[in-house]
């Protein structure tokens, strides 16, 4: 997952990831990328566009 | 590694977590506050309403401290711009209130928190945890340090990225739908037509949701609004930026913060315990779906879930049996008028900016005694033939 510069860390993507395979600190965001199953849901979410998928 | 022992774990020092941790502590339990930030309260992620009534019962005194307004009406303004009035010296606004500031406030409650007992401990993550025969061993992290916290209960006050509670087996994760993406400005410069009134857009401004100006100063407010994802291709980022640059109120005003935050708008979680496990506030769906404020459920809940933490750790009996009298409490104080609530939201959002005009219009023509929210949907039942089919049996 690429997360980009003007993520806010607010944590709305982690809340909605059907796996909970997403860990939000203060100012940084770790993605468990290998239970990851591509559903987009956290791209989708977030208030400022900051996640995208890696090509 | 080191393992620090206690009776009640909380994770997450939102108002639901410093409530829990101040009436679990009251109560007689030993108790660990964690937060993940440097800084509780900051950044805020709400627009700061709170209702006088809600406070009271709560026995919370406002302070000057973190009271940065107080409210006397509501406005609320169609998609065409009719606009409502409801100001406190022509009706009764029983859930009039204050614009709270955040970052104050959430401290104030920690405070509350420590001074009952609890011990605090900013910056420290929880990472994970293992059921123990009594109890949970929370894996954390604090400045470089890595750690265990066993505690007999533990609380997942951990916000709408709530993990804690799906680390139990409890399902909290939100549906994008019941996901409202919220994001805000605060703003200076502001032309309100009364800064003492609270304002709400309603319409394709903010598809899912509703657009806010909640006055806290004269010329200063927080700016938002909030969207579901799943009705709008554009971004929340992108829909403020459109609404604040049409609203009147905003076009001359200048922004000097950003928030952002999910708020998750799909009533109560249906089951908060499990064994040695208690979720609460917007872990829990503690959040009105119909208007998105969570404050004072929050703590209200989190006076439940830390009293019967407490009462469980005096009984040594930490069952989910023992348990559910905290979810019981909560869906008899909160969770069966949210019920009512989502289904009121999920008629609104069926409404078409022109049906809102109407709705707004018919408003406009009626006298008002008394204003609340639940008021408000027996006026819209009396205007609209459309609501009382859909709502009519439930108010």
């Amino acid at each position: 997952m690429i997360v980009k510069e003007y993520c806010m860390y607010c944590g709305e993507c982690a809340g909605v990831c059907p796996h909970c395979l997403i860990e939000v600190r203060e100012t940084s965001i770790d993605f468990n990328e290998e239970g990851c199953k591509d559903c987009g849901i956290c791209i989708q979410v977030c208030p400022v566009k900051a996640l995208a998928k890696e090509d | 590694m080191k393992l620090i022992e206690t009776d009640v774990l909380v994770i997450g020092a939102g108002p639901a977590g410093s409530s829990t941790a101040k009436h679990a502590a009251l109560n007689g339990a030993e108790v660990i506050l964690i937060d993940k930030k440097s800084e509780i309260g900051s950044p805020k992620r709400c627009a700061e309403g709170v209702s006088k009534e809600g406070l009271k019962k709560l026995g919370i005194e406002p302070n000057s401290r973190w009271v940065t307004k107080e409210l006397s009406g509501v406005r609320l303004i169609s998609p065409n711009g009719t606009d409502v009035w409801m100001k406190e010296d022509q009706v009764k606004l029983p859930e009039a209130g204050y614009i709270l500031e955040r970052k104050v406030f959430d401290k104030f409650m920690a405070m509350d928190a420590a001074r009952a007992g609890a011990t605090i401990m900013i910056k420290t993550l929880a990472r994970g945890m293992r059921k123990d025969y009594e109890g949970y061993i929370v894996s954390c992290e604090s400045m470089g340090e890595d750690f265990e916290i066993k505690a007999k209960i533990v609380v997942g006050a951990d916000g709408p990225e709530s993990r804690v509670g799906r680390w139990g087996g409890l399902k909290t994760a939100v549906k994008p739908k019941n996901m409202e993406s919220g994001i805000q400005f605060e703003m200076v410069g502001l032309e309100m037509e009364d800064p003492d009134v609270i304002e709400f857009y309603f319409g394709s401004v903010a598809p899912g949701g509703y657009a806010w100006i909640f006055p806290k100063g004269d010329d200063i407010a927080n700016v938002g609004l909030g969207i579901v994802s799943t009705v709008t291709d554009k971004s929340a980022y992108e829909h403020l930026v459109e609404f604040v640059k049409n609203c009147p109120a905003t076009q001359n005003a200048q922004p000097v913060e950003l928030n952002v935050g999910g708020d998750p708008v799909g009533g109560m979680t249906k089951n908060l315990v499990k064994d040695s496990l208690m979720i609460v506030g917007d872990a829990a769906g503690h959040v009105n779906p119909l208007t998105g404020g969570g404050i004072i459920t929050a703590l209200e809940a989190g006076m439940y879930a830390g009293e019967v933490a407490a009462a469980a750790v005096k009984e040594d009996n930490y069952t989910e049996k023992r348990l559910k009298e905290y979810q019981e409490i909560c869906k008899i104080e909160i969770g069966d008028s949210f019920d009512k609530y989502l289904k009121t939201k999920d008629y609104l959002l069926s409404l078409s900016d022109s049906d809102l005009d109407s709705i707004a219009a018919a408003f406009q023509d009626t006298e008002f005694e008394n204003i609340s929210t639940k008021e408000l949907i027996k006026l819209l039942i009396k205007v609209s033939p459309k609501a009382l089919l859909k709502l009519g049996k439930l108010f």
